[in-house]
């Protein structure tokens, strides 16, 4: 049961900490009405995840073999994508909350592509999601056969639900924080979740063969490995890799360090168009 | 993408049976790609997982999946089956 629980908690993590962060955006910017957008994405996500996951156990031959790989890859990438504008899209925002006019005149042009926080929300989900349900459904069928006990299905359930608990828990603690501090914080937190994405990413492209193999820079699995739980947050919260490739470091600083000009760099003039 | 369906490229069989890889050990050249083919005969999925080759690959039950390996350098890279990861557990061995 307690491996079940480590697992699922551990690919629910980050779809969670990404939906609760996108809510609070959307309560502490007064824009409750968009809630919707963020609750289909996440709703499609799951669709798409059960979509996924029988499609994978339908299919066979190359599209097995390779299709769910290059999805995988394009899934990451989007939601790099997607986190990077809403951090640049949080630091316009913050700008224009200094004076109130110009803000009721910016929500209604900014709040016009709110839509694209849904979009975060699917790709969020959809991520870790087949593998997910199939894990789930593993535990089914292996429970009905007799081959395992429920206690596993149990634990599994109970690991996304620990998850979701977080996910609220963010929710919750990010509506109390004050909102410059609430900004700074949460575009730190997207900076590095996006950061670790996207050195998973380029990890993935190696184990495809698209870029050339690496050596690990460093070894710190003794310390703290991150399959285990607490290293499985880190690996969600900062990208915490026990054993990178030089390729996963480099993606991961060259990401921090461009997107992080983007998300804290103050605006020239401090009033752009 | 053209070299692996060279036909040279050598093909080495595994298999997932009660939650364990068959055989828990491989060996083969450095420096030269290769094909795993993963059978998993048992009624769940199982998710073929090497953390140090960055591999995450679902293999649902019953069925088998080719999974092309890049050109590896010489050393031991561990695998789970990330579903069962206590039981399924092995490594390829590269020299």
């Amino acid at each position: 049961m307690a491996a079940t629980f480590v697992v699922t908690l551990r690919e629910g993590f980050e779809a969670a900490l990404l939906l609760g962060i996108v809510y609070t955006c959307l309560e502490k910017l007064s824009a409750r009405q968009h809630y919707r957008w963020v609750t289909l994405g996440g709703a499609l996500g799951l669709a798409a995840s059960v979509l996924m996951g029988v499609a994978v156990s339908l299919l066979s031959g190359p599209l097995l073999d390779l299709g769910p790989d290059l999805l995988g890859v394009v899934v990451i990438f989007t939601a790099v994508a997607l986190l990077t504008w809403h951090g640049w899209w949080m630091r316009r925002h913050a700008a224009a909350l200094r004076g109130d006019v110009e803000r009721r005149v910016r929500e209604a042009h900014l709040t016009r592509r709110l839509w694209a926080v849904g979009l975060i929300a699917f790709t969020g989900v959809f991520r870790e999601g087949a593998e997910t349900v199939l894990f789930l459904w593993g535990l089914v069928a292996q429970a009905a056969t007799g081959v395992a006990t429920w206690s596993g299905l149990a634990g599994g359930v109970l690991g996304l639900a620990t998850a979701a608990a977080l996910g609220v828990a963010v929710f919750h603690g990010g509506r109390r924080l004050r909102l410059p501090t609430f900004f700074a914080v949460t575009s730190a937190v997207l900076l590095l979740v996006a950061a670790g994405l996207v050195a998973t990413g380029v990890g993935r492209l190696q184990g495809l063969g698209v870029l050339p193999e690496t050596v690990a820079v460093w070894d710190t699995s003794a310390v703290l490995d991150d399959t285990s739980m607490l290293g499985g947050f880190a690996r969600g919260l900062v990208g915490y890799r026990a054993r990178p490739t030089a390729a996963e470091v480099t993606g991961y600083a060259i990401y921090v360090l461009g997107a992080g000009a983007l998300f804290f760099r103050r605006p020239a003039s401090g009033r752009s168009p | 993408m053209s070299r692996a369906l060279a036909a040279d490229v050598p093909e080495i069989a595994l298999t997932i049976e009660q939650n364990r890889f068959q055989p828990d050990e491989i060996r083969v050249k450095a420096g030269t790609p290769f094909v795993l083919v993963i059978t998993n005969r048992d009624p769940g999925p199982e998710e073929f997982d090497s953390k140090p080759l960055r591999i995450e690959k679902v293999i649902p039950a019953g069925k088998t999946v080719r999974l092309r390996m890049p050109a590896l350098k010489p050393g031991v890279y561990s695998f789970v089956g990330e579903y069962h990861e206590k039981t399924a557990q092995g490594r390829i061995v590269t020299e």
